[in-house]
């Protein structure tokens, strides 16, 4: 489920940009199919990953020995496609929910050579593209080779191309498959639909129920929220390397490549490069090539000739307009080449377009706006085809984003992570407990040779007090979700910060009510490039900017303490509790790479004093400890692979905070100093 | 749906809910036969002449696509290029006609006209209109639909909408008219072409409308995780302790106790289920505005707005024929999916769904975005706060343009800032502010708009960066009209008679950066709720809390100078010129209602001499009426906007070393702190 939610928003591997030749590009598409199918409805809330699990022993075998399945003439066809077919009426759902996990597995038929009564072949045995497509499946989680417990049934006879297949003998092969059963959950796929002369925009082997993914779909023939589009495969975009281009303006603003064109289009075409010149570059097939040249990788403008689809990358619109199909290839070649498509063909299902938002990639205009597609695409400002140039379809999204300031009500639950300090801890807690807005006390106890002190000699408190013993003395502990923990908001808090006044604590409450997804806390630290070590460093005091707090006392969205427990990225949490410190650190750099947002350092609080602890603090002002932590700030970058901590250069004080006014009207007047 | 099946599917629920808490999985395996493994199991095989195998299409055959005339619609059945005209769109958008009733006008005409009277889109000349709308209501006289209306033209160009349920029988056929009606189902809607609505009550809020309830971001741990439609109209929960469940979702089973809530009350639970039947679709608008999420038990219906809203991002549609596999994905779902799940439906609530307006303008918007085409709404905007509505798409259709989305596209505003300086009726030129802020490194621009009666001085002051005057602003709303001059997102907004010092320019403005959704502001005003008057007052007097931030001083987006302009209703910004004080609550509660959040106050020097009392304006424009309009501006704004919106905030942000013990020379802000 997350990995479905996490596909449609992380764009880049949706796109067909067969970086890495074939394969990836089978596997995502096969991918995105099952999203599209996802999207409709049915199947939204299962799991789903693309990863491969690849734990099949795999046959090795010659196509040529594959069985010839002889179809007798009288043998029965299935109904045509029914156009009325949705979820809820033509698909078995009772299929998909045999697997534990609820995991949708898909059957792959066996291959076998279809010839007719004379002997005949029905059509080639199985295409390359077809054949990788299976093979993609066939290595993905969804792979199963029990017909027992599929979902969807995959049949290997190949309809990506209906010119190459003969229309009803397939429909008779399609037929005599062992669960046909009028195509129940049958999924084809097929990319160059319809024949001449009427070239119908659907596959027109009689299919009854099955599913189909196909190219070039029209509003006429999809049945929305039962099939799939899917783009028409270039072999040409996987076959060339083309070099990463960024965005930007490129020579020409407006590129029409397509050779095959009706006479009205290409009028129009000529037209627009009369209009608006050099600007404008209109290429045709080239004529005069000499001997040996593929005619499929040029293209001419009058005497120029242009290599394609290189060609596509010196411009920054890239005409896609429909031919007698309303799939085209050409749109993976555009794609490719990193040009804004525009695609004018009217009634055409875009690729995918239930999970993608063509809108953030494209301009789709309609065929009789097409002589005034230059001032169309002149009034798109320059910062959107920017993006649509990087093909951004999705973006990073904070998990707390709906704007709500939480009830005051509910206050907030502390928890004191404490090994040993038992009259510090008490003290701790004494003062803590008298924050108006403290609704709970959860103690930590982290030693595991001690038992935590007998309940009556505990301080008495008037909100409820309970201790949590642990297996392992490990600094994560006090970021554990515990159940205990009913409120919204958790104040972190060490044993020893005594020096935290009540209005300050109430304050910094207050704050995080107004900045429920960030972490809010009181000393500020930072990070710096330190150009001369070529890494980051850590710094403590006296600076202008803060980009951390230290989590002695800080308040925080209960959430992240199940992001730091169960979804902290690489080695941190371990690296953490070996080298007992910068868990405050790993925190810091959590939120900040989920929310994209700063910390809030409230009132002035540099550092936390106190009068039992000074050893550790003149431990902390250390030199080896600035070493430590900043040798931190460099692993977790690494692992983050970004560095995601931002720098304000602001803090939160009262409102009143040091304003000429009579204190005991200010909420907050006893604020503490540094 | 009769109830013995209503009950069976009750039944089944239960039954299978216990299966789950039984973690009956493990005997689901069991009887289900499994096939007898001869050896390892098989993939697909690979080939070994898998070299040899041919393309699936020749080379070139994909290029030579042979070109022929493009082919028709066929059938009865209409898209949106065969059926709309959109020619008769060209310029300003979509222009909207209402047919005015035959007879008595009914509640519902009334609502629809009252929604869409004052809005862009309306018209009251049909010949200009490029949409007209038929509101299908129940005639109470005739009980019959409205006669052919006299431009019908076979429906072409119009739009056919019933709000409510059960609409009249019709005496003509709808053709080519787009069809909005509540919950169609899938077999029937014309995708791209009709607009699914959402079932309103008849009690439905014009406008503002009920807040989402959610009061928090995460389920509370003792609320019930399921709740199930009842047929009658209310919620039965199933409870069961979500406290238990650690944050993956593997629940110790507390089967407590069930309950059911009678009447139109709103569920309180992590998930709604409901049965997907058509009377039920009010259910799905209260779960929406109960923070709950909907769990849709059949595919069929095609769900509001649909075809902009992304709904698997706030609801979830299955099959009732499967309620064990339901009910087991709903209790597994990872913590991070119920709590995206559940704001999102809040957000979509609040944005498109509260109100009968809100309603009416969505489906005006999404209209509009297919007139628009290529300028249209990237689906973003229309799927994450604050909504289409509030995102104009004729201001941009880059998200980074807007203030919103910066954090979600790890984009930064851009540049550097203009400065506004509204000039009223002393008509003195504001030499040492402009000195001020001409001196701040950020700023980009100076603009004076002159509005009073002397004319402006021939020469001004010689500035580091480009200072320009412009005449003739009569209208204190003139200041929010979003001029072409303004080049930067930020703009600072300034009074003549406004003092501040470049540093508390340069500091502001470094705030703004890390908040461009929001104002900040220096001086600063607060809303309150007065008992005695039974309404809201306002007053500058300092205090501990703060609502507003005056606009004779603050930092905002230029898109606010867009919506201020082209989205608030007429009358409000007319109410606002009659009281220039006026004008600040109105730039504050719009700021707010697209937020929802306070503005953001920066430390001031001069606090104390200049906060301008909200009752008697002073140095701005001519002075107005004595009290009473002015008090009770913000109530008039409150009804405008159906609710209050304000927010309060109880921080300042100051400078990380404000008024700190430690040597001036390292505080870069310093003289933020002089006397």
């Amino acid at each position: 489920m997350c990995a479905a939610v996490k596909y449609s928003l992380r764009g880049p591997a949706l796109i067909p940009r067969m970086k890495t030749r074939h394969r990836i590009y089978y596997v995502t598409l096969f991918s995105i199919v099952l999203l599209g199918l996802i999207a409709t409805g049915v199947f939204q809330f299962w799991p789903h990953s693309i990863e491969s699990s690849n734990d099949w022993s795999v046959e090795k075998r010659s196509i040529r020995d594959v069985p010839v399945v002889r179809l007798p003439a009288d043998s029965p066809i299935p109904e045509r496609g029914d156009l009325s077919c949705r979820m809820h009426t033509c698909f078995d759902v009772y299929r998909c929910g045999f697997n534990p996990k609820n995991k949708i597995k898909v059957y792959i038929y066996s291959l076998k050579k279809y010839v007719d009564d004379s002997g005949v072949p029905v059509s080639n045995t199985i295409s390359r593209e077809y054949n990788e497509l299976l093979t993609a499946i066939s290595d993905s989680d969804y792979y199963t080779d029990d017909i027992n417990r599929a979902c969807l049934f995959v049949p290997s006879i190949d309809v990506l191309n209906q010119n190459a297949l003969r229309i009803k003998e397939t429909a008779q092969a399609l037929a005599q498959l062992s669960r046909w059963d009028r195509g129940t959950n049958h999924l084809l796929f097929n990319m160059l639909p319809g024949g001449p002369p009427d070239y119908n925009t659907a596959l027109d082997v009689p299919r009854d129920r099955a599913l189909l993914a196909g190219g070039g779909f029209s509003t006429w023939t999809y049945r929305q929220g039962y099939d799939v589009s899917i783009p028409v495969y270039s072999p040409l975009s996987a076959e060339v390397d083309l070099p990463e281009r960024g965005p930007g303006p490129r020579q020409y603003f407006l590129l029409s490549s397509q050779t095959a064109l009706h006479p009205e289009y290409r009028e129009e075409l000529d037209a627009l490069q009369a209009r608006h010149g050099p600007s404008v570059l209109v290429l045709e097939k080239c004529t005069n090539l000499s001997e040996g040249v593929p005619a499929v990788r040029k293209r001419c403008h009058r005497h120029q000739v242009f290599d394609y689809p290189q060609v596509l990358q010196e411009a920054t619109f890239c005409m896609v307009l429909r031919g007698a199909r309303l799939g085209q290839a050409v749109l993976s070649d555009v794609l490719r080449a990193g040009c804004v498509p525009v695609v004018i063909a009217d009634s055409y299902i875009l690729p995918f377009s239930e999970v993608l938002d063509w809108k953030r990639a494209s301009v789709v205009v309609p065929e009789e706006k097409m002589s005034d597609v230059y001032s169309i695409l002149q009034s798109i400002p320059q910062r959107q085809i920017e993006e649509m140039q990087r093909q951004k379809w999705g973006s990073v999204s904070n998990p707390l984003f709906l704007p709500l300031i939480p009830p005051q009500s509910q206050g907030f639950t502390a928890i004191v992570l404490t090994y040993d300090r038992v009259e510090s801890l008490f003290r701790v807690i004494t003062e803590v407990s008298k924050v108006p807005s403290l609704a709970k006390l959860l103690v930590v106890w982290n030693n595991q040779n001690k038992n935590p002190p007998e309940d009556s000699l505990w301080p008495k408190i008037r909100v409820p007090l309970k201790v949590v013993r642990t297996a392992e003395n490990k600094l994560s502990n006090r970021f554990f979700p515990y159940d205990e923990i009913e409120t919204e908001a958790v104040l972190a808090i060490d044993d020893d910060i005594i020096m935290l006044t009540s209005d300050e604590l109430q304050f910094g409450y207050e704050v995080w009510r107004e900045f429920p997804d960030r972490l809010v806390g009181y000393p500020g630290r930072l990070h710096l490039w330190d150009h001369e070590m070529n890494k980051w460093k850590y710094e403590s005091e006296w600076t202008n900017e803060v980009s951390m707090v230290l989590t002695g006392a800080a308040f925080y969205h209960k959430y992240f303490n199940y992001l730091y427990t169960y979804k902290m990225p690489g080695d941190i949490k371990s690296w953490v509790d070996a080298h007992m410190n910068c868990e405050d650190i790993a925190m810091n750099f959590l939120v900040a790479n989920v929310t994209g947002k700063a910390v809030i350092k409230v009132t002035p609080r540099k550092k936390f004093k106190c009068p039992e602890c000074t050893a550790i603090d003149g431990l902390s002002l250390d030199q080896t400890h600035m070493v430590e932590r900043s040798e931190c700030i460099n692993k977790f970058a690494s692992v983050f692979g970004t560095m995601p901590l931002k720098v304000v250069e602001h803090r939160a004080d009262p409102v009143l905070y040091k304003d000429d006014f009579p204190e005991k009207l200010k909420s907050f007047p006893n604020i503490g100093s540094l | 749906m009769q109830s013995w099946r209503r009950k069976a599917l009750l039944l089944a629920l239960s039954a299978s809910w216990l299966l789950v808490l039984l973690g009956a999985f493990p005997l689901l395996r069991l009887a289900v036969p499994t096939r007898p493994r001869a050896g390892a199991s098989q993939g697909w095989p690979r080939w070994l002449d898998a070299e040899l195998l041919q393309s699936f299409s020749q080379p070139g055959e994909l290029l030579e696509d042979a070109p022929e005339l493009p082919q028709g619609p066929r059938g009865g059945s209409c898209d949106w290029g065969a059926c709309f005209d959109a020619s008769k769109c060209r310029g300003g958008g979509l222009k909207v006609f209402v047919y005015s009733a035959a007879g008595p006008v009914s509640e519902t005409h009334r609502r629809i006209l009252a929604s869409i009277e004052g809005s862009r889109y309306h018209t009251s000349n049909a010949a200009e209109a490029c949409l007209l709308l038929l509101p299908l209501t129940r005639d109470s006289s005739a009980g019959e639909c409205s006669p052919v209306p006299p431009q019908w033209n076979g429906g072409r160009n119009h739009l056919v909408l019933s709000l409510h349920p059960a609409p009249c029988p019709r005496t003509f056929q709808l053709g080519q008219a787009i069809v909005a009606e509540a919950s169609p189902t899938v077999d029937t809607f014309r995708h791209g072409f009709d607009v699914a609505l959402p079932l309103l009550p008849e009690a439905h809020a014009l406008r503002g409308g009920a807040p989402g309830q959610l009061r928090q971001h995460s389920p509370h741990p003792r609320v019930a995780l399921l709740a199930l439609a009842e047929e009658r109209g209310g919620w039965h929960t199933a409870g069961t302790n979500f406290s238990a469940c650690p944050w993956d979702g593997h629940c110790e089973q507390d089967h407590g106790p069930e309950q059911t809530h009678p009447g139109a009350t709103l569920p309180n639970a992590t998930f709604c289920l409901i049965p997907g039947h058509r009377p039920d679709a009010s259910h799905f608008l209260q779960a929406l505005q109960a923070g709950c999420i909907p769990v849709l038990l059949s595919p069929r219906w095609e769900l509001p707005f649909s075809e902009v809203i992304d709904w698997t991002k706030a609801a979830i549609v299955t099959d009732k024929r499967l309620p064990l596999q339901v009910l087991a994905a709903l209790q597994q779902m990872p913590l991070t999916r119920v709590l995206a799940l559940r704001q999102q439906t809040q957000f979509l609530w609040d944005a498109y769904f509260s109100s009968v307006e809100k309603v009416i303008h969505t489906t005006l918007e999404i209209i509009q975005d297919r007139i628009f085409g290529a300028s249209a709404h990237p689906s973003l905007l229309w799927n994450s706060p604050p909504g289409a509505l509030l995102a104009l798409s004729t201001f941009s259709t880059s998200p980074s343009d807007f203030p919103f989305y910066h954090v979600q596209q790890g984009s930064r505003p851009v540049g550097r800032f203009s400065a506004l300086i509204w000039v009223g009726a002393p008509g003195k030129p504001p030499l040492k502010l402009i000195q001020a802020v001409a001196g701040s490194q950020h700023c980009a621009q100076i603009l004076v708009l002159w509005s009073s009666e002397k004319p402006p001085p021939p020469r001004w002051p010689e500035t580091a960066v480009p200072l320009t005057v412009s005449e003739g602003h009569r209208k204190v709303s003139d200041r929010f009209f979003p001029y072409n001059a303004i080049s930067t997102d930020a703009i600072l907004s300034l009074d003549a008679h406004s003092s501040l010092s470049t540093s508390e320019v340069d500091f502001a403005f470094v705030v703004w950066q890390s908040f461009p959704e929001r104002m900040v502001g220096f001086l600063t005003w607060s809303h309150f709720w007065d008992e005695a008057l039974g309404g809201w007052g306002y007053t500058a007097e300092r205090a501990n809390e703060f609502s507003m931030v005056l606009t004779s001083a603050a930092f905002y987006h230029r898109y606010y100078h867009t919506l201020f302009t082209h989205s608030l209703p007429e009358a409000l910004r007319a109410l606002a010129d009659e009281a220039p004080t006026c004008v600040d609550v109105l730039m504050n509660f719009l700021v707010a209602a697209v937020t929802k959040l306070p503005p953001i106050k920066v430390p001031y020097r001069k606090q104390h001499q200049e906060a301008r009392p909200p009752l008697a304006p002073e140095g701005r424009g001519p002075r107005p009426e004595p009290q009473p309009p002015v008090r009770n501006c913000i109530n008039q704004m409150a009804a405008g906007f159906g609710h209050m919106p304000l927010v309060s905030s109880r921080l300042r942000l100051d400078p990380v070393l404000f008024k700190d013990s430690v040597s001036v020379l390292r505080k870069k802000y310093r003289s933020l702190e002089k006397p």
